[in-house]
């Protein structure tokens, strides 16, 4: 990816497997939370690749799951076979588990709106809404089976 | 029997292009099946499933092959299953047992790229439908040689023991492998009639395609010579056991409808 290592980098020896896509309470920057930290690393095995997959051209890449590789081309050459078997894609994209920053289940409370913003949602633009569905299918495809 | 070959004026040259197709056809579904051998067995599950849908897709190829060889009155499942072993025509590197992974991985590296070989010489054959189902069928066999390379490149190129395992697989098939180009007198029709060239250029281009493959993982291209006899029929002990195998359901009820 080319992305520069940042300073809260941790070291090798400290990324311990651990229960699916849980954040690592980061030491980074923010601090925002009373308590807890509200984004950190996903607490994952350097082996561990988080797949997403575009099903048309101009379609969002979608999460549609992990493999285990030992390095980015084997990782999408088992990504093909495991997940686009049985759906249509067009292009896949990996990216090591461990390297993705996501918010702290603790924080899931700065998404709810405190005075009603449903003006903001564009739930009237058609489009918008079926990419925002289409992604949805995708993505929850294995409990749909 | 019409529709395999626009040669069908000449019936010798029908009869060798078939046989062609023949070996085409029972390559892959040996292969095939050898491949799905390891389904549950892998080395882990992402290999375990992409080494399965390879399997999948060259039963698929041979089904395909079948099809076209049984047009116009045959049946593409008798021809698959209910032949005696010595009237299949795919070499006998492919109905080797799976000793390992590496080699499964080193046969199907072998294989593929003389798979793609083939493909290329039929698609520019002239003779539809035949050139058209190796066009399509090109598509598939990419992705194969992808994966069987960047499995023999990891292995090959990591640990001692892993280099050491992989030259040892290669030596073990290299004179199976070359026993892909053995020469029958079908070959001989085909290249008078100019559908395709000549097993030894054939063997020149294959080669080539899999040093440049082998030779930068260093390992050392094997000077044995050919082991033969799978064009003709005469196959291995471990040729048996499979065909027991995999026509055991077709054999408990030939007449019933799948």
């Amino acid at each position: 990816m080319g992305r520069g290592v940042s300073a809260e980098e941790p070291p090798e020896g400290a990324r311990e497997p651990a229960g699916g896509g849980a954040v690592r309470g980061g030491d980074a920057s923010g601090a925002a939370g009373r308590g807890g930290s509200w984004e950190g690393r996903l607490d994952a095995p350097p082996d561990v690749w988080a797949v997403f997959l575009q099903a048309r051209t101009r379609d969002p890449h979608i999460h549609v799951g992990d493999v285990h590789a030992p390095d980015a081309e084997m990782a999408l050459l088992v990504a093909k076979e495991n997940y686009t078997r049985r759906d249509p894609c067009v292009n896949l994209w990996v990216v090591r588990a461990g390297e993705i920053h996501a918010t702290t289940e603790d924080a899931a409370e700065m998404f709810a709106p405190a005075t009603d913003k449903s003006y903001r949602f564009g739930g009237s633009y058609r489009k918008q809404q079926q990419i925002y569905h289409s992604g949805w299918r995708l993505s929850h495809r294995d409990e749909d089976q | 029997m019409s529709g395999t070959a626009r040669a069908a004026a000449d019936p010798r040259v029908d009869a060798a292009f078939r046989e062609w197709l023949l070996r085409a056809a029972d390559d892959e579904l040996i292969i095939g099946h050898r491949h799905s051998e390891w389904t549950g067995f892998g080395p882990d599950i992402e290999s375990d499933v992409a080494l399965s849908s390879i399997a999948q897709e060259e039963i698929g190829h041979a089904r395909a092959f079948y099809a076209q060889l049984a047009a116009g009155g045959g049946d593409a499942d008798r021809l698959a299953f209910a032949r005696a072993p010595a009237e299949y025509r795919h070499a006998t590197l492919m109905e080797r047992e799976n000793d390992g992974w590496e080699w499964s991985i080193v046969r199907l590296v072998l294989y593929e790229r003389y798979e793609a070989e083939r493909l290329r010489l039929l698609s520019a054959s002239g003779q539809e439908p035949a050139a058209g189902l190796a066009r399509t069928l090109l598509r598939e066999e990419r992705y194969h040689a992808l994966f069987a390379d960047a499995w023999l490149t990891r292995l090959a190129r990591g640990r001692e023991e892993g280099h050491r395992k992989v030259q040892a697989a290669l030596e073990a098939a290299w004179p199976e492998a070359l026993g892909l180009f053995e020469e029958t007198d079908a070959d001989a029709t085909l290249v008078a009639a100019r559908i395709v060239d000549a097993p030894a250029a054939q063997r020149r281009r294959w080669d080539a395609a899999v040093r440049q493959v082998l030779e930068p993982c260093g390992l050392v291209i094997p000077s044995a010579s050919p082991k033969e006899g799978g064009r003709r029929g005469r196959h291995t002990p471990e040729f048996d056991r499979l065909h027991d195998q995999m026509t055991e359901v077709w054999r408990s009820d030939p007449e019933a409808r799948w």
